[in-house]
């Protein structure tokens, strides 16, 4: 088990250095650099801009430089930011808490509603309930998070007179105006996942109250609640595990736009701002940390789910 | 049996022989193909009612933005103004934005932007990635090592930030945001190519070919891609409902299409900021956006239904995996294998509905 997760780990650390590479020959592949765009507006001298290029080490081949940035990782030192000349580490921490929080509590929601509706559905089967459920489903499937956001933005701005207040504050701080913020956010990213969980326990579902062991509990005379609840749902939620785990990495992906559309200051905004500045250190910073929290989170859901399902186990194929 | 094919069986004109060989036997009447096509189509419109419906809203998505400037009641850049923000009127269909552009025209206009770059895009990475994915699979050993590290490398970036970083980095534009979308999306179509190639290789008839002295450049293309073709276009179908989310988000975020173009990411952009006084800015393009990804994930949906059970196993996962997952079969394989026999059960509801009696 432990040479298995090893393993997984040299493969994962690999992967990250392959994006770093590519990472940075992307970006030196195309004209203009941070300082260019920098001193345009200054209107600096020739000496002024060599001087600062020297400063940030970019007078040096694109090999040196990927070389002093690897050299900097190993010793936590992921650069500094152009911009405001601050260490990239402490810009990154400060904002990854915001991410965290709208992509744990999206995951939440989307796997409670999506539960609920997955297993209504699958009770009601053939029903109006369930044939309005699996549309909705659908429907959320297609509709992309930032859309659902702007509908329902324009929903509550048109029926209510209410948008969510315009700057952030932590949940500590003033926790009615982080949740207000927070809400359209959350609802948003979550329904994604909702939609797939939905449809994934609603077959899943069906499967296992189809199934022997299930009219086996029925036999002996067990409420149908408890049927449905304890043992068909049980079975099921080793699916949704599944399934969320391969959710959460979209989700982190997807709250770029979240965050821009609703001033959320987290990484998402971190990296769509220093994209527009160019400002390389906190790109390719930000960039990695997406693949690496990526490789390292599907690795450990992988972990986990051979943990919790004696069923999958190394080496023993499914059936 | 492909999207293309699907789309153009309107015209069911054979094309015409080539002048310039008289003395060559008469090759086998190419309208068997033809029919062949028909007959493949009117299977699938008998056996996934869902997926025509599809088929009937995709044509009518494309007939309108191909007459873009013929069905629309107006330029969609020409401003209007003395008509600003106008609710939808008689003359106005579906109202005017904040330079006085008429809506109903920039929406059927964006409809043409997200078919160029849905088009190009995915026609560009399906013919690379199918390239990479067949050539690393055949040939196998380092090249093949070397060129899937690679493809993982790029899938483990999540695809919004890859597109973020590669568009700025080139300037926003419709050529570049193609350029950009190409480089996230290749991987997937390598992967499933390479997969299918894989499998096909080890086939009797491929070594047949191979025993009677055919070269490899004969092989690939006139048995391992024939036989393979098919999941790479079910998924082109599924993918192109990503690429015009992705068009959207990007130009969205306005690095995308540039502003005078009308798009529909650049529209609700443009719309945020008059929420409450012209909600018809969000609502229009909105609903153009997801109707058509809609569609396209539904035809993606019955056409994976349609074709062989393995196919549709690996389509499946592939498009679990579009967006930047492809790398966890490698990674996790635990999690790969529970997730595709997890998937395979939500294949055979069809994804979209029909679930089969449950065994009693």
């Amino acid at each position: 088990m432990i040479a298995y997760a090893l393993r997984r780990l040299g493969y994962g650390a690999v992967v990250l250095v392959l994006v770093t590479v590519i990472v940075f020959v992307i970006m030196r592949l195309v004209p203009g650099d941070a300082v260019s765009l920098q001193l345009q507006e200054v209107g600096a001298s020739k000496e002024e801009a060599d001087a600062l290029r020297a400063e940030f080490g970019l007078d040096a081949p694109v090999w040196v430089q990927l070389w002093n940035w690897l050299g900097g990782v190993v010793q936590g030192d992921l650069g500094t930011s152009f911009y405001s000349r601050e260490p990239v580490v402490d810009l990154f921490l400060a904002r990854v808490p915001v991410t965290i929080q709208l992509g744990l509590l999206a995951i939440l929601v989307g796997s409670l509603l999506g539960l609920t509706i997955g297993v209504v559905a699958a009770v009601t089967r053939g029903s109006a309930v369930d044939g309005t459920l699996r549309l909705i489903a659908v429907a959320f499937l297609s509709v992309p998070n930032f859309v659902v956001a702007l509908l329902t933005l324009t929903a509550l701005a048109i029926w209510f007179a209410w948008s969510p207040p315009l700057v952030y504050a932590g949940p500590t701080e003033d926790f009615a105006s982080w949740a207000q913020q927070v809400a359209i956010p959350v609802l948003a990213l979550g329904t994604g996942g909702m939609a797939a969980v939905a449809r994934l326990t609603r077959s899943s579902m069906l499967e296992s109250l189809g199934s022997d062991y299930i009219r086996t509990v029925r036999a002996k005379g067990v409420r149908e609640k408890t049927v449905v609840l304890k043992h068909a749902l049980r079975n099921s939620t080793i699916a949704v595990l599944t399934l969320l785990g391969l959710e959460l990495a979209t989700i982190l992906g997807g709250t770029v736009i979240i965050e821009q559309m609703f001033g959320l200051p987290g990484t998402g905004q971190l990296i769509y701002q220093a994209v527009l500045d160019r400002d390389y250190p906190v790109v390719v910073a930000c960039t990695i940390f997406y693949a690496a929290l990526f490789v390292i989170m599907i690795i450990v859901i992988d972990l986990l789910y051979a943990l919790v399902d004696p069923r999958i186990r190394h080496g023993r194929a499914l059936s | 049996m492909t999207q293309e094919n699907l789309l153009t069986d309107t015209q069911p004109a054979a094309p015409p022989r080539p002048a310039c060989a008289p003395a060559e036997a008469p090759r086998p009447p190419r309208r068997s193909t033809v029919r062949r096509v028909v007959r493949g189509v009117r299977d699938f419109v008998r056996a996934q009612p869902l997926g025509a419906t599809a088929l009937v809203l995709i044509c009518l998505f494309v007939l309108i933005a191909i007459l873009a400037p013929v069905v629309a009641p107006y330029d969609p850049i020409v401003q209007h103004r003395r008509n600003i923000l106008e609710p939808p009127s008689a003359e106005f269909l579906l109202g005017t934005d904040d330079l006085g552009r008429d809506v109903l025209s920039r929406a059927i206009h964006g409809a043409r932007t997200s078919l160029v770059i849905g088009v190009m895009t995915t026609l560009i990475s399906l013919a690379l990635g199918t390239a990479i994915g067949v050539v690393s699979g055949y040939f196998g050993r380092g090249l093949d090592i070397v060129i899937q590290r690679v493809m993982d490398a790029v899938q483990a970036i999540p695809g919004i930030v890859l597109l973020l970083f590669i568009a700025v980095v080139l300037g926003p534009s419709v050529r570049n945001t193609i350029i950009a979308l190409t480089v996230v999306i290749t991987p997937s179509f390598n992967r499933i190519a390479r997969a299918e190639t894989l499998r096909v290789r080890q086939e009797p008839y491929v070594e047949a070919a191979r025993a009677t002295g055919a070269g490899a450049p004969r092989i690939l293309t006139r048995h391992i891609l024939p036989n393979m073709i098919a999941s790479v276009f079910t998924l082109g179908s599924l993918i192109f409902a990503g690429v015009i989310i992705a068009e959207s988000a990007l130009s969205f975020l306005g690095i995308g299409a540039p502003p005078p173009t009308p798009s529909w990411g650049l529209m609700l952009s443009e719309g945020v900021r008059y929420v409450e006084r012209a909600p018809w800015l969000i609502v229009v393009p909105a609903i153009a956006l997801s109707i058509a990804v809609f569609s396209f994930n539904l035809l993606g949906d019955a056409l994976r239904d349609h074709l062989d059970p393995r196919v549709q196993r690996l389509v499946v996962q592939e498009r679990r995996g579009w967006w930047g997952r492809r790398l966890i079969s490698r990674l996790a394989p635990s999690l790969a294998q529970g997730a595709e026999r997890l998937e395979s059960t939500d294949t055979r509801t069809g994804g979209t509905g029909r679930v089969p009696d449950p065994p009693r």
